[in-house]
């Protein structure tokens, strides 16, 4: 092994082994994926937070329910996730109300069922992408770390050709293959973080739309 | 049912391209800290090689030296009153002493800078003449102390050996030279030498050439 002193960040890649060059591969293909899933559910939550205060501000505020179903309906691109919960809960007990000779506690089962399953669809939109990001928190700094366990040893594997054993032929060996553990690390802590913070705000979130299930189901046992 | 005219919802992720881009934009903000933040070693670091010990004995305080030791060398051993302990360093003693008595008187103008300066060198090598006398003795004694004498040896068996000494006092390799006909005593005198080490060596280490390589001869009866 030729003993360089160039240990610039480009080099130390190049000279990687093949392994370990595809180890880093892998790693740099992650942590993209997993900084795009972090922006993208970063934007989508804030956006849902958003329109969801300003629809539950709105709905507060005007008590008329045929109004806001009308609204929800129309406005296509910028509904959120308790927009089309009440729109799903107010169309079912609507139809319901108009067939005759259904009691109130059925009709009220049927509503709260439809808006439950909204819930349901609208949680799982939020929560997709949260398991990439939660395996690569975990499992990417023990792909790294495997990388640099093999780096390591093909460098311990040369050191045993040369004669006179110094540190100048691991050092490089062990630099480039610790870029791989460099690399797991930076892909697993911001997506360990993101994580958190995402299950965290979506869970507030789920608690929002629930409680509003709850509330909207009184509202509409008070309609005559 | 109108529910059936649900918008699906995961088809809709309004947000993929800007996203992407922001991921990539992390990436090269992080190579590129990686890549200028960070100074890489990129210059050797200034070697600097020492070297430990003088390997060659000094040719040019060699050819001037001693003028009279040979007679004051002889006297060292009586007050040790251990005659036998032959050593014979290596040293081109007798030959340059020799030719240099001859070349004096020649040139008798030589001016007195040069007789003083000749007598100074005369003097110290005298001196160290003696230290490395002493010492030779001394080494001898040292050796013969541990010498385990096996049975049997005859008195004029004679084992002669050369050493090579390191700077420290420790042996290497003692090769018999010349055996004294009776094993056992050859060995005896081998595993003196070893468990002598470290041999006593002058203070001095310009002297240390004179030791380097020795020549030790021990009889039985003394």
């Amino acid at each position: 092994m030729e003993v360089t002193q160039d240990l610039s960040f480009i080099h130390l890649i190049a000279n990687a082994s093949v392994l370990v060059q595809l180890v880093m591969g892998l790693l740099l293909l992650v942590s993209l994926m997993s900084w795009w899933y972090i922006f993208l559910k970063l934007f989508a939550i804030r956006a849902e937070v958003r329109m969801t205060e300003e629809f539950e501000d709105a709905f507060w505020r005007n008590p008329d329910l045929n109004h806001l179903y009308q609204g929800a309906k129309g406005g296509r691109g910028d509904q959120g996730a308790l927009e089309r919960i009440f729109a799903a809960g107010f169309a079912e007990f609507a139809k319901l109300k108009k067939q005759h000779g259904m009691d109130s506690s059925a009709v009220m089962d049927g509503t709260r069922r439809a808006m439950r399953a909204t819930y349901q669809r609208e949680m799982d939109r939020l929560e997709s992408h949260l398991a990439f990001l939660a395996s690569v928190g975990s499992v990417s700094p023990y792909v790294g770390l495997f990388g640099t366990v093999w780096g390591i040893m093909n460098a311990f594997r040369s050191l045993a050709n040369v004669g006179q054993a110094t540190l100048g032929h691991v050092a490089p060996g062990i630099a480039e293959a610790l870029v791989a553990t460099a690399m797991g690390l930076f892909a697993a802590i911001p997506a360990v973080i993101a994580y958190n913070r995402y299950s965290h705000d979506i869970n507030r979130l789920a608690t929002r739309f629930e409680s509003f299930t709850e509330e909207f189901s009184n509202v509409l046992q008070r309609q005559p | 049912m109108s529910v059936a005219a649900y918008p699906n919802p995961y088809g809709r992720e309004p947000y993929k391209l800007p996203a992407g881009l922001l991921a990539v934009a992390v990436h090269g903000a992080f190579f590129a800290l990686l890549y200028f933040g960070f100074s890489w070693q990129t210059e050797p670091p200034a070697t600097m090689s020492v070297e430990l010990w003088d390997s060659i004995p000094s040719v040019a305080a060699a050819p001037p030296k001693v003028e009279e030791p040979p007679v004051e060398a002889v006297e060292p051993p009586p007050p040790e009153a251990q005659p036998e302990p032959e050593i014979a360093i290596p040293d081109k003693k007798a030959k340059p002493v020799e030719k240099k008595v001859e070349v004096k008187p020649v040139e008798p103008q030589v001016d007195e800078r040069v007789v003083r300066e000749q007598a100074e060198r005369a003097e110290r090598a005298a001196a160290a003449g003696r230290v490395v006398d002493e010492y030779t003795a001394k080494i001898a004694a040292k050796i013969r102390s541990r010498i385990v004498m096996p049975p049997d040896v005859p008195d004029d068996a004679r084992a002669e050996f050369a050493v090579t000494v390191l700077p420290g006092g420790s042996v290497l390799n003692p090769r018999l030279l010349k055996s004294s006909g009776h094993v056992a005593y050859d060995n005896a005198v081998e595993r003196a030498i070893l468990k002598a080490q470290p041999l006593p060596l002058p203070p001095d280490a310009a002297l240390f050439n004179r030791f380097r390589e020795m020549k030790l001869g021990f009889r039985p009866k003394e």
